[in-house]
């Protein structure tokens, strides 16, 4: 590697030794720098005494201790080997290195100036240390043994273990960073829109943190005194993406806390549970979904250990036994007030609820969803609950009206809940039921009948003494007739006139409205409910899909009449096109949308997007 | 008394003060009604909020926050706000202390 390389390019004498050093691997720069440490590491003590190391030094020098002239010989020899072998090693190095600037040379000779300038300033630079010495690092300036696979520093120098593998780490992180793809993330903000997280703009602060936290929950120790509703959150998320491992688990177990959360339980183990209970024995709420691991033995104990125990909801728990729930509901007893079962199929029978209502009698809210063992007699037993408030079922095995009718009668009075999905043999005596004894509802959800009459629910919704309800849910009411796609002449299901009378009593408060595939309510029912007059100052939430009459003009007429609307779910509406969404509204599921399924309103006010719908329409 | 300014002060638990816009700093529900003069609060005379819970590296961010909000008002497609991973902890408890409405807008729904 001679100077002389250099080319072209104009540079002050070299002396033939400058070369020589060169050649043979000796850097001038290198042993100034050495010699100016080591200066530097003495000085102090040689300011203090420098005659006296002089003296010490003569007088080691003349010690005894100087090594036999013929092993010094000896070991010089080898020493020579060895350091010619590593020249040899040095030349092979090097011409390898000068082979991979030449192919680039090829490509593009422009370059050809700056190649000849790095050469030459590798030449300046200080040699690369051979493996085996020692050397200071560039970042921690700590003492350590250079390897073949020492990295190389920001400037030049030469790394230790610990901080190459630093270095390596960050080099990995930021290739990532930069790859990631573009369109994906676009979508995930008009998903996040529509799930209400983020309504235009940009996201709240807590949300963005929540994030922050959940993608690199790997790294949290601990989350310290997070407040209960954020850590519900996270917990939230962390089921989400599926990282509620136990691992995971511990950063959300505090013995402060009262609430327990995981919406995703299923890598949870039998001992995860056991420790989940003995953290926290101030346990009041209890909430675990999928919980398919959770046998008698973690139930046993937290009979032991959580004595307050007052909220529970479980998903999936089929492990639990029968013998294990009688147990459960005897020992809670008066403190349970809040159960929600769902998917339970290798146990939990009517007796057991007949047990329950014995056992709990504080109990205000019950749930029970495909509860497959569950049947007549569960429902039965539930009327005797004397502080039942809210009440939700979903039984697959048939029940007979007169049961329905019975429960309602005997707890409809002080019910704020009512939600009875999918019994598709209750007629109108049940409407009636609810119109004559409820007084106090807030939430109805009736869904999935094809038996009960528009005339029925007319009837429920008219000088009905319950004041206006904040939550309807009626989906799916509607006759079932391949042949008849219109239904009978006197309507089955939620139709027109029902439609108008429950919009007349509940309109003033309801919040959120589901009508989807009520498919016989005629256009001109939309019209006079949502004709831009007449003003529903709560709805937030409205879905009207398969509602197959709705048109431009309806939903033009919902934005107008709906002032508080953040979403319009209309799926299978082929008769809405051409819609101009106004600001902080979420429409969804339009089929003949152009360019998206999911529409959302940035800029313009309602009567500015009408404004625009008509002229299009025109 | 003091008129409504444009610029209002926060001062942090170790004593670094902030001079923002008001119609960002506004965008926290806690501090709107610290400054809003029909409650009468102390910090309304003298705009300025002093924040015992709040560090000054924390609350530096949290300004940062506002302003990034104020930016993106209205916009779509909004790149998230980046901050240290090491922060995000206590900025988590300091969002909550300003603006806990959101959390309530994602808490459990009862049935």
């Amino acid at each position: 590697m001679s100077g002389r390389r250099g080319g072209n390019r104009i540079r002050g004498p070299q002396s033939a030794l400058t070369d020589f050093l060169a050649a043979n691997n000796i850097s001038a720069a290198q042993i100034r720098d050495d010699y100016e440490r080591r200066r530097s590491q003495v000085d102090p003590q040689a300011t203090a005494g420098a005659a006296e190391a002089r003296a010490e030094a003569a007088a080691s020098a003349a010690s005894p201790t100087v090594p036999d002239p013929e092993e010094e010989a000896e070991a010089r020899t080898k020493k020579r080997k060895r350091s010619e072998k590593d020249a040899i090693d040095k030349i092979k190095k090097d011409k390898a290195s000068k082979k991979t600037p030449k192919k680039k040379k090829k490509k593009d000779d422009s370059d050809d100036d700056v190649d000849a300038y790095d050469v030459g300033k590798d030449m300046y630079r200080k040699a690369r240390p051979n493996p085996g010495q020692f050397e200071h690092c560039e970042i921690c300036s700590k003492r350590f043994t250079v390897t073949p696979y020492s990295k190389e520093g920001p400037d030049g120098g030469l790394l230790c273990t610990p901080c190459g593998k630093e270095l390596v780490k960050e080099m990995k992180q930021e290739k990532k960073a930069a790859s990631k793809p573009v369109g994906r993330k676009r979508r995930k903000v008009e998903s996040d829109r529509l799930d209400g997280i983020a309504t235009g703009g940009a996201k709240s602060l807590l949300q963005l943190c929540i994030e922050k936290i959940a993608a690199h929950h790997e790294d949290v120790e601990e989350f310290g005194d997070v407040p209960q509703p954020v850590l519900e959150r996270l917990s939230e998320i962390f089921s989400k993406k599926r990282v509620m491992k136990p691992k995971a688990l511990k950063l959300f177990l505090r013995g402060d806390l009262e609430d327990m959360v995981v919406h995703d339980s299923a890598y949870l183990e039998a001992e995860d549970y056991h420790e989940m209970f003995a953290v926290i024995p101030k346990m009041k709420r209890l909430v675990l979904g999928n919980a398919c691991q959770l046998k008698d033995g973690g139930i046993d104990y937290m009979l032991e250990r959580c004595k307050d125990m007052r909220y529970l909801q479980l998903y999936a728990a089929n492990l639990v036994t029968d013998a294990m729930w009688h147990r459960l509901f005897r020992e809670l007893g008066p403190k349970l007030e809040v159960l929600k079962l769902k998917w339970l199929d290798a146990a939990f029978e009517d007796v057991v609820v007949q047990d329950m209502v014995r056992c709990c009698p504080n109990l205000n809210c019950v749930k029970f969803k495909l509860c497959r063992k569950l049947g007549e007699d569960a429902v039965a037993a539930l009327a005797d609950l004397p502080n039942l408030q809210h009440l939700s079922l979903q039984i697959g095995r048939e029940v007979p009206t007169t049961v329905l009718c019975d429960l309602i009668s005997t707890r409809g009075l002080q019910l704020r809940t009512l939600s009875l999905e999918k019994f598709i043999d209750a007629d109108d005596s049940v409407l009636e039921a609810i119109h004559t004894n409820c007084r106090h509802l807030q939430k109805l959800r009736f869904s999935e009948n094809d038996t009960a009459t528009d005339a029925a629910y007319t009837a429920l919704f008219t000088d009905w003494p319950n004041p206006p309800l904040h939550f309807i849910d009626v989906n799916s009411n509607r006759d079932i007739d391949n042949n008849n796609p219109d239904g009978p002449e006197e309507a089955i299901g939620l139709a027109s006139s029902g439609f108008r009378a429950m919009m007349a009593h509940s309109g003033a408060a309801l919040k959120h409205l589901d009508i989807a595939s009520c498919r016989h309510i005629e256009l001109g029912a939309f019209m006079d409910v949502f004709n831009g007059e007449q003003s529903y100052p709560a709805l937030e939430h409205i879905n009207i899909s398969f509602c197959n009459r709705v048109d431009t003009s309806v939903v033009a007429g919902i934005f107008k009449s709906c002032p508080a609307l953040k979403k319009l779910v209309a799926f299978g509406c082929f008769n809405v096109q051409d819609v101009v969404v106004p600001r902080n509204i979420a429409l969804i599921g339009v089929p003949r949308a152009q360019d998206a399924i999911e529409q959302y309103g940035v800029g313009i006010d309602v009567e500015e997007a009408i404004g625009r719908m008509v002229e299009v329409g025109a | 008394m003091a008129s409504e300014t444009e610029y209002v002060t926060l001062v942090s638990s170790d004593g670094f003060s902030f001079v923002v816009l008001r119609s960002a700093a506004i965008k926290s529900p806690a501090i709107m009604r610290m400054l809003d003069p029909a409650y009468g609060f102390a910090e309304s005379k003298t705009n300025t909020c002093h924040f015992e819970n709040i560090n000054g590296l924390v609350l530096e961010k949290v300004c940062e926050y506002f302003y990034y909000y104020q930016k993106h008002k209205g916009a779509k497609d909004v790149t998230d706000m980046d901050f240290p991973i090491e922060l995000s902890l206590e900025l988590v408890m300091a969002a909550d202390y300003l603006d806990s409405r959101d959390t309530h807008q994602a808490g459990f729904i009862y049935i």
